[in-house]
C-alpha cells in the first residue's frame, strides 16, 4: 500500500482526567472526502483541531505525506478551514477576505487578483466582491469562507460543522456546493459533522466517532448496511432492536429466537455469542414488509398507529414482549391496507437484512 | 392600517415627549449653557470689551508653551495609556468572565478611590528619596536618584495611571465583540502572531482605541491635580496657569479665555471624531 497523505497515528488528548479523544489512528489518501461523524462530545472536533494546530494533543502524531505536522505552529501548516461560526474579517470586504491569505504570504498583486477573481467564481460570488461580510447572508458568507480557505491551494481542508447555523435548504444547497467545489479541486477535505444525512450526501468515506474512538469507518453503505457494533447500527438510520435469544451458529449465520416464540434463520452476528446467550435483533423500518415472502421470518405485532405517505407507510407497532417498533414498509400493490391501529396482526423481514449484537 | 397607528403614536408622542423634558431642558440651560456664556462674555468685557485676552493668550510665547506643553502632555499620556492598556483590556476580554469581573472590580475600586490620595502615593513612591529611587539604589542598579517627579516622567505616570480605566473600559468593550475564532481562522489563513494584530485585531479595535483615546486625551487636556503636584514649574499645563491667573492674578477675563479655548479645541477633537468614526460607520453599513 502506497503511504497514506494524511496519517493520524494514535492520537490521544486529554483533558485534565477526561480523555477526549483515545488513540485513534487513521490513514487519509488524497483527494479522499472524509466525514467525522458523532454526538457532541464524541471526540471529533478534537481530533480536527489537533490537525489544525489550535490543541497539542497529549500524545500521538499526524503526519502529512510522512511529515509530522505538530512541531509547525497554525500559521505554518499551510491548511485551509472552514469555521462553524461566521470567521470572515468583518472590516474586510469579500475580495480582501478571499485576498488575505495570499497578502500574509506576500504574493505580487496581480496574482492576488486573479486567484481572488478565481476564487469567488468558484463559489459564484463574483458579483459580491466590494461587500463587507455583514451585508451577506449566513450561506453567502460560508462560501466566502469556502473560497478563503481554498485560495491558497492548501492540500487539506477542514470543515468543522461549517452548516450548522444555517437552516435546512440553503444546507442542501450548500452541500451541493462543496460536493462540486471537491471535485473541481481535487483537494482532501475532513469534514465534521453530527448530521449524518450531511455525512452520507458529502462523503467519500464516514468516520464515526463515539467517546473519543471510532466506531468504524466506511462507506456510508458499509456503516448503513453491515454495522460493526450497535451503537454504528443505532446512529446511522433508523433502526430497532428486538430482544431476542441466541440458539446457535448455522452455516455462518445465527439462529435465534424471538420473543414471541417464533424462531428466525441466517441471521448476521458482528460478535461471536454463546448459545442461550441474550441478544439484540436490529432491523431497519423500512426491512419490514406487510406481506409475507417464502424466507422472509414472521413477527406477530399489535398495530399502534398506522400512516400512509404515498410512496411508503408508517406503521408504529408493539411486539409481544411490549417494545414498540417502527415499521415503515414500501406501499407497493401488494401491501394490504388491513394496518389498522388496534388490530393484531404478522409483519415480516428477511434475516439478511437483520443484524445481531450482544445485549 | 399600521401605517396610521405608527402616525397616531407619532403625533401624540411628540409634544408629550417635549413637554416631558421641559425640566431638563431648564436644568441644562440653567447650569451648562448659561455658564459657558458668561464665561464667554467675561473673556471679551473683563476688564474691558474687545479681544485683548485671546490676543494676549495667543500672541505671548509664555502662555504659547503652556498651550503646547499641555498639548504635548495629554498626547503622551494618551498614547502610553493605550500601550499600557490594550494588553490589558485583551486579557480582560478574552479570560473567564468571572475572573474578569473580579479584576473589573479592582479597576473601578481604584477610580474610586480618592484622586489626591492617588496622586500623594505617586509622590511618596516617586521623589528624589521616595521608595522606587531607594530600591533601585539599594539594589545597585543606579548611583544617583532618578529624576521621577516634577518633570514631565512624574505628570504621564502619575496621569496614565488615572486614565487607565477610562482607556480599558471602553476597549473591553470592543475586544469582546471580536469572535476570537476571527483570530484563529486569520493563523490557518498563514497570518503570524503579529500580521493578525496588525491586520485583524488593530483595525477591529480601533473604535475603542478612538473613543478612549479621546476621553484620555480630553480630560488630560483640563487636568489640575496631577500635573500640579507631580509636574514642575517649566511644564505647567493649561489648567494650573489658569488657576494661577484667577488665584494669584485675580484676572478673570484672561483665566475665562484660556478655559474657553480649552473648550474650543476639546470640541473641535470631539468633532474629528464623530466625523471619523461616523464614516467608518457608514462603510459599515454599505
Amino acid at each position: 500500500m502506497t503511504q497514506a497523505f494524511l496519517s493520524i497515528r494514535k492520537l490521544r488528548k486529554a483533558f485534565g482526567a477526561f480523555t477526549a479523544v483515545h488513540d485513534v489512528t487513521l490513514d487519509i489518501p488524497k483527494g479522499e472526502f472524509l466525514t467525522f461523524l458523532g454526538p457532541s462530545g464524541s471526540g471529533k472536533s478534537t481530533t480536527l483541531y489537533a490537525i489544525a494546530g489550535f490543541q497539542d494533543p497529549t500524545s500521538g502524531d499526524v503526519l502529512l505525506q510522512g511529515k509530522s505536522l505538530l512541531s509547525i505552529p497554525s500559521h505554518k501548516r499551510n491548511i485551509g478551514m472552514v469555521f462553524q461560526r461566521y470567521t470572515l474579517f468583518p472590516h474586510l470586504s469579500v475580495a480582501e477576505n478571499v485576498a488575505f491569505p495570499l497578502r500574509v504570504r506576500r504574493r505580487p498583486d496581480g496574482e492576488v487578483k486573479r486567484k481572488v477573481a478565481d476564487m469567488l467564481a468558484l463559489v459564484r460570488l463574483e458579483n459580491f466582491a466590494e461587500r463587507l461580510p455583514a451585508a451577506l447572508s449566513g450561506g453567502q458568507q460560508q462560501r466566502v469562507a469556502l473560497a478563503r480557505a481554498l485560495a491558497y491551494d492548501p492540500p487539506i481542508l477542514l470543515m468543522d460543522e461549517p452548516l450548522s447555523a444555517l437552516d435546512k435548504k440553503l444546507r442542501e444547497e450548500i452541500q451541493a456546493e462543496i460536493r462540486r467545489i471537491h471535485r473541481e479541486t481535487g483537494v482532501t477535505i475532513l469534514y465534521v459533522t453530527h448530521d449524518q444525512e450531511e455525512a452520507l450526501h458529502l462523503s467519500d468515506r464516514i468516520a464515526l466517532f463515539r467517546s473519543g474512538r471510532i466506531a468504524q469507518i466506511g462507506t456510508g453503505e458499509d456503516l448503513y448496511l453491515r454495522p460493526a457494533n450497535e451503537f454504528v447500527a443505532g446512529f446511522i438510520g433508523n433502526s430497532n432492536f428486538l430482544a431476542v435469544e441466541h440458539l446457535e451458529t448455522e452455516n455462518g449465520a445465527a439462529v435465534v429466537r424471538l420473543a414471541d416464540g417464533s424462531i428466525v434463520k441466517g441471521v448476521k452476528a458482528a460478535d461471536k455469542l454463546d448459545r442461550g446467550q441474550k441478544a439484540r435483533l436490529m432491523v431497519r423500518p423500512e426491512a419490514f414488509h406487510l406481506t409475507g415472502v417464502p424466507g422472509t421470518a414472521s413477527l406477530a405485532v399489535e398495530i399502534v398507529d398506522a400512516a400512509f405517505f404515498g410512496d411508503r407507510r408508517r406503521v408504529v407497532a408493539r411486539t409481544a414482549s411490549g417494545d414498540e417498533i417502527d415499521v415503515r414498509p414500501t406501499s407497493d400493490a401488494a401491501d394490504p391496507d388491513g394496518a389498522d391501529a388496534g388490530s393484531s396482526r404478522q409483519i415480516f423481514f428477511d434475516p439478511a437484512a437483520a443484524f445481531l449484537f450482544p445485549a | 392600517m399600521s401605517v396610521q397607528a405608527q402616525q397616531g403614536i407619532a403625533t401624540l408622542r411628540i409634544p408629550e415627549g417635549l413637554g416631558g423634558l421641559l425640566p431638563a431642558l431648564i436644568l441644562i440651560g440653567l447650569f451648562f449653557v448659561v455658564p459657558v456664556l458668561a464665561l464667554l462674555l467675561r473673556s471679551v468685557t473683563d476688564p474691558a470689551p474687545g479681544l485683548q485676552n485671546y490676543a494676549a493668550l495667543l500672541g505671548d510665547g509664555t502662555y504659547a508653551r503652556v498651550f503646547f506643553n499641555t498639548f504635548l502632555v495629554a498626547a503622551v499620556v494618551t498614547i502610553v495609556t493605550v500601550l499600557v492598556a490594550f494588553p490589558v483590556a485583551w486579557m480582560l476580554a478574552i479570560m473567564p468572565p468571572a475572573l474578569a469581573s473580579i479584576l473589573f472590580g479592582i479597576i473601578i475600586l481604584s477610580m474610586w478611590t480618592n484622586l489626591l490620595t492617588r496622586t500623594y502615593a505617586w509622590m511618596v513612591l516617586l521623589q528624589r528619596t521616595g521608595v522606587i529611587n531607594r530600591a533601585l539604589i539599594g539594589a545597585g542598579i543606579i548611583d544617583q536618584p532618578l529624576p521621577l517627579i516634577n518633570n514631565l516622567t512624574g505628570v504621564t505616570i502619575g496621569m496614565v495611571y488615572i486614565m487607565l480605566p477610562f482607556m480599558i473600559l471602553p476597549l473591553v468593550g470592543t475586544l469582546r465583540a471580536i469572535d476570537p475564532m476571527t483570530l484563529r481562522a486569520a493563523a490557518l489563513c498563514g497570518a503570524s502572531p503579529l500580521a493578525a494584530f496588525r491586520r485583524i485585531l488593530l483595525p477591529l479595535s480601533l473604535p475603542g482605541i478612538a473613543a478612549g483615546g479621546l476621553m484620555v486625551f480630553v480630560m488630560s487636556l483640563g487636568y489640575f491635580v496631577t500635573p500640579a503636584l507631580l509636574g514642575g514649574t517649566s511644564n505647567m499645563m493649561l489648567a494650573e496657569m489658569i488657576a494661577q491667573m484667577i488665584q494669584s492674578m485675580l484676572n478673570w477675563g484672561l483665566g475665562s479665555a484660556a478655559a474657553f479655548i480649552l473648550l474650543v479645541v476639546t470640541m473641535a477633537l470631539y468633532a474629528l471624531q464623530l466625523r471619523l468614526v461616523g464614516s467608518k460607520r457608514a462603510v459599515g453599513g454599505a
